[in-house]
């Protein structure tokens, strides 16, 4: 089923129109992890592929993606692309395992990053480019495509713990004790994901998303310090190069450094549930579209938690242009896909200017 | 008695800024880690001379104004009915996770005495020997309620989030009953002879403020209220609550503790008639003592020398820091507040 609104707007333009803080009829929506367990047409796919296969062939890469468009109506596909995927061509053994990735030698030495090598998108990561081709040409402008890429801290932190970690602390080690090994690898970094979404748009990405969802482990003055450059200059070099594409910023519990991260680069703030929308917007300023920020936990509470928990982040959005409904965080696993269904056509019915 | 700390939790001018560890007592002494090799952690908890020796290793060693009680957040929990290991690289696992009405129902009533008598006997000697004031401390009860739902540490507290959407009144109930252990358990300490108390709600930064000012606040009010009576100085930490900072500290608390991920400055400014305590990075001890000293400056220009900062960490003190470092930076915060103070 698709809502169907009055007029001539498309969830493209719908889409588009809120990265660009213009008005729209309603307020879009996508989640993170859309494209995913929640979906049995996914989990049925990973009966007989590895997330790795479906990642790396086209054809399944493109069916997944736009799988949450047919069953759940997002205005948005965001490509299926798990941020470590660049990794691998710059020398990295990875698994992707339901716990998040595992580093097989995880980097930890001026040597080790010495070793790792940029990379080259059209031959290294050539089976997403032709999966974003494919999502485009299926959709045909009634949706929009998000391509992604990870945060220079969030890669650079799996890489170094060796997975996922809630402190992220022998990152912060490595930050503090060899700050030159850990500049290399953040440089090192931003250059790639720069590259990479770039190559995302040029396939035909309409809109590209950072995921530096880790940065959170971090204060102000070491983000300012040792991080914040390297995000600058991946959106700087974005921008030059592909003026017309909007970007979304995205961190987890990031409170403390929306403002730095607005100033760092992004069209979008992405703002998890942790902050109140309204304090955040305040801090990331007027010129700022927001994403976010319903707490995904309470998809799994039932339907009545996850409404009266979406009234309240579009009752603090207050109709302002410029307002990306999502989750607070990627969809857990378990969310029952009939919930993320309903919850999109309630949030187009309520947000119906 | 040094007494810079109470000072300094009552916003008094002190002569110097004071300064401890949150874990200081713990894996980082190679002290600690001798009596390790012959007692668990549990077993530490329970032998009133053991616990008191290991409480007052990091006053003899690293120079610090304050000792804090040696115990775990979940070592009154086994008073209430519930049985946990602590587990290496775990942490505490709960044996049978408490998530319906009629578990919560089944806790026992929490009697200090019977639960954690030979705890209160490691303050009084710790008292009697202690050339610096003694913290007691406690789990606050949403973070408590983490591991008795979830079972163990969990990123996502997702076990415990789900049951307060679907049973509300099952989490209050689970909270209400975990301050009314959590007063007893600190009017017993205070009784004893602690000087201040913590409260460390390390998980709270899974909370949203909505969430927060609905769920949670309401039974920080009433802790923090029956705390009052008791006269000592109650300090309040949240982890990852930078989103939360004025809503917790409505609820009540002396000083507010900020983690590392918050500026000192931005963090008082959000709870301006407070004391505040922290907020080092602990992860910059395991590099070169320069950065460190100069982050430890940084953080004391913010601070200013306004009363009312007790200088620490942005969270606990990690098992590979040098000792040697802690006694320097202890040492530094001494000398560089000194000098702000006669400026």
């Amino acid at each position: 089923m698709t809502t169907q609104l009055a007029g001539t707007w498309t969830s493209e333009r719908r889409f588009l129109a809120a990265c660009r803080r213009e008005p729209a009829d309603a307020t879009p929506i996508w989640y993170m992890r859309q494209a995913g367990r929640c979906l049995p047409g996914y989990r049925a796919m990973r009966e007989r592929h590895s997330v790795l296969e479906i990642a790396t062939t086209p054809e399944l890469c493109a069916e997944v993606s736009l799988m949450p468009v047919a069953e759940l109506d997002v205005d948005a596909a965001v490509m299926f692309a798990d941020i470590m995927l660049p990794l691998r061509p710059m020398g990295v053994e990875l698994e992707l395992t339901l716990e998040g990735p595992v580093i097989a030698r995880p980097i930890r030495t001026a040597a080790d990053v010495a070793r790792l090598r940029t990379i080259e998108p059209a031959e290294d990561v050539g089976f997403l480019l032709e999966a974003i081709r494919l999502v485009r040409r299926e959709l045909d402008g009634r949706r929009a495509v998000v391509g992604i890429a990870g945060g220079p801290f969030t890669l650079a932190g799996y890489l170094i713990e060796g997975g996922a970690s809630r402190d992220f602390v022998r990152t912060r080690i490595l930050m503090h004790a060899e700050p030159a090994t850990f500049e290399r690898l953040l440089a090192l970094l931003a250059e790639v994901v720069a590259g990479y979404l770039i190559a995302q748009a040029d396939a035909g990405a309409q809109v590209l998303q950072l995921f530096d969802s880790w940065v959170g482990a971090i204060g102000p003055a070491d983000y300012a310090a040792s991080v914040a450059p390297h995000v600058r200059r991946i959106f700087k070099t974005v921008r030059t190069a592909r003026p017309d594409v909007p970007t979304i910023h995205f961190a987890a519990a990031s409170g403390a450094l929306l403002g730095a991260m607005a100033e760092a680069g992004g069209d979008v703030i992405g703002v998890d549930h942790r902050t109140s929308l309204a304090a955040a917007w305040a801090t990331i300023g007027p010129d700022r579209a927001i994403q976010g920020n319903l707490d995904a936990a309470r998809l799994l509470a039932g339907w009545e938690s996850t409404r009266a928990g979406a009234d309240a982040v579009l009752a603090e959005a207050g109709g302002r242009p410029g307002h990306l409904f999502n989750l607070g965080h990627g969809i857990a696993g378990e969310t029952d896909p009939g919930i993320l269904a309903a919850l999109v056509h309630h949030v187009r019915e309520r947000s119906q200017r | 008695m040094n007494d810079r700390f109470l000072r300094a939790c009552r916003r008094e001018p002190v002569d110097a800024t004071p300064i401890w560890f949150m874990r200081q007592a713990g894996r980082s002494l190679p002290e600690y880690r001798a009596i390790r090799e012959q007692a668990g952690l549990i077993e530490i908890t329970r032998d009133p001379a053991l616990c008191a020796e290991v409480t007052l290793q990091p006053v003899r060693r690293l120079g610090v104004d304050a000792a804090i009680l040696f115990a775990d957040i979940t070592t009154p929990l086994p008073g209430l009915g519930v049985g946990l290991s602590l587990v290496d690289g775990v942490g505490p696992v709960i044996e049978r996770p408490v998530r319906d009405r009629g578990a919560v129902d089944a806790l026992r009533p929490f009697d200090p005495v019977e639960a954690v008598g030979p705890l209160l006997e490691a303050i009084r000697l710790v008292r009697r020997a202690s050339p610096v004031p003694l913290i007691g401390f406690a789990g606050a009860p949403f973070t408590l309620a983490t591991y008795l739902v979830d079972g163990r540490a969990s990123r996502d507290a997702s076990v415990l989030k789900t049951l307060l959407r679907t049973e509300p009144a099952t989490v209050a109930a689970l909270l209400d009953r975990l301050v009314d252990m959590t007063v007893a358990y600190l009017a017993a300490q205070v009784e004893a002879g602690v000087q201040a108390v913590q409260l460390f709600d390390s998980w709270i930064g899974v909370l949203g403020p909505r969430d927060y000012a609905t769920h949670v606040a309401p039974h920080m009010r009433r802790l923090f209220a029956a705390l009052a009576p008791l006269g000592v100085p109650t300090i309040h930490f949240g982890t990852g609550a930078a989103g939360i900072l004025p809503l917790l500290a409505e609820c009540g608390g002396d000083v507010i503790g900020l983690d590392w991920r918050l500026g000192l400055a931005d963090g008082w400014r959000l709870v301006p008639d407070r004391a505040v305590q922290g907020n080092l990075d602990p992860t910059l001890l395991l590099g070169p003592f320069e950065a460190t000293a100069a982050e430890a400056r940084a953080i004391l220009a913010e601070a200013a020398g306004r009363p009312g900062h007790v200088f620490n960490l942005g969270h606990g003190v990690l098992p590979a820091t040098d000792p040697d470092d802690l006694r320097r930076l202890v040492e530094l915060v001494h000398e560089q507040s000194a000098v702000v103070a006669v400026r």
